[in-house]
């Protein structure tokens, strides 16, 4: 297979198929629709540093999938971050193509 | 946002290459099983913990009445250990809830607030007609027995089975028109046999409701 060939993987949307970015985009997820999380916690859980965490929402919301909002200022400054229903769609898209190419792969071969 | 990100760090932000599908399905699931774990209100262990203090409370109560003749209510020291593990069950409940709804905001923590009003309505209501019933008709067996023992169980279940039922919570709800049968049921084992009924069947239902958790977390 040649470099430049598209591979059945490049289906799922490039976004999301960052591990980061995926493990992001789940934890929010598993929140119920409306439900905001804040940026503290979201790092927390994530283990990723401030900067990183920045990084990966700011192409999040600039494609729509997540939303933050920051309320106050300081030290009361709290941001909050929030999956959008495109975001959601996206992932169930994302879910959708990866069970395709597994189901097309077949089960894993042992080492 | 803060913005108090190096420039160093976003330099690694897309470093995702080579992720494979199969490792993109096991990165979903163990970060889907971790949050979901973690944002959980209702642990399994809480619930069993409530199982045993139902067994303990409502067991050292039914201890201390079922010889009576004719019947006078729980001793005060069957009360203090009604209301120590109540306390112990409302300390640990804050403490998981508050672990898990930290820095959770929304549409959840309005309702955890009105579910929280109805909750405490329902559980000053039970009181308030307890006191009621009693400058009515002061029979013990009424007062002290019967009625404290299973009007908690038939009105929180009520509440518990109209929440489930908005949310679409099946399971729940089947768990809450079980804790209602039972507080019916029981009535009719008398003012003394009531507490031991509900000691035993209160314990049955809150373990098969932490079992059902196990197993929802386990799929």
């Amino acid at each position: 297979m040649h470099d430049d060939e598209p591979t059945p993987a490049d289906a799922l949307d490039p976004l999301i198929h960052v591990p980061a970015r995926l493990r992001l985009m789940v934890t929010l997820a598993a929140l119920p629709q409306g439900d905001t999380l804040s940026f503290t916690r979201l790092q927390d859980m994530l283990g990723l540093t401030p900067g990183n965490l920045i990084t990966h929402l700011r192409k999040l919301e600039d494609a729509g999938y997540v939303q933050t909002e920051k309320t106050g200022s300081g030290v009361n400054g709290l941001t909050t971050v929030a999956l959008t229903r495109d975001g959601r769609g996206a992932l169930d898209r994302y879910t959708a193509v990866l069970r395709q190419l597994l189901d097309t792969a077949g089960p894993a071969q042992p080492p | 946002m803060n913005e108090t990100h190096d420039t160093n760090e976003t330099a690694t932000a897309d470093d995702g290459g080579g992720l494979d599908p199969r490792a993109a399905a096991a990165l979903i699931e163990q970060t889907k099983r971790q949050a979901q774990r973690q944002f959980d209100l209702r642990p399994p262990l809480l619930t069993l913990l409530r199982a045993a203090v139902i067994l303990a409370a409502y067991g050292t109560v039914w201890l201390s009445v079922r010889g009576q003749h004719p019947y006078q209510g729980p001793t005060g020291a069957a009360l203090a250990v009604v209301y120590g593990a109540v306390i112990v069950v409302i300390i640990v409940s804050v403490a998981v809830v508050r672990r898990a709804t930290s820095g959770v905001g929304g549409q959840s923590q309005r309702q955890r607030g009105a579910y929280g009003a109805a909750f405490g309505t329902a559980w000053i209501a039970v009181s308030v007609f307890q006191g009621a019933l009693y400058h009515v008709d002061p029979s013990h067996a009424i007062v002290y027995g019967v009625f404290p023992a299973a009007a908690p169980l038939l009105v929180l279940g009520a509440a518990a089975a109209g929440m489930a039922a908005a949310r679409e919570d099946w399971r729940t709800l089947g768990g809450a028109i079980a804790v209602i049968a039972l507080g019916t049921g029981s009535a009719f084992a008398g003012p003394a046999g009531v507490w031991g009924v509900i000691a035993v069947g209160g314990c049955v239902i809150a373990i098969g409701y932490a079992a059902y958790q196990l197993r929802q977390r386990r799929a």
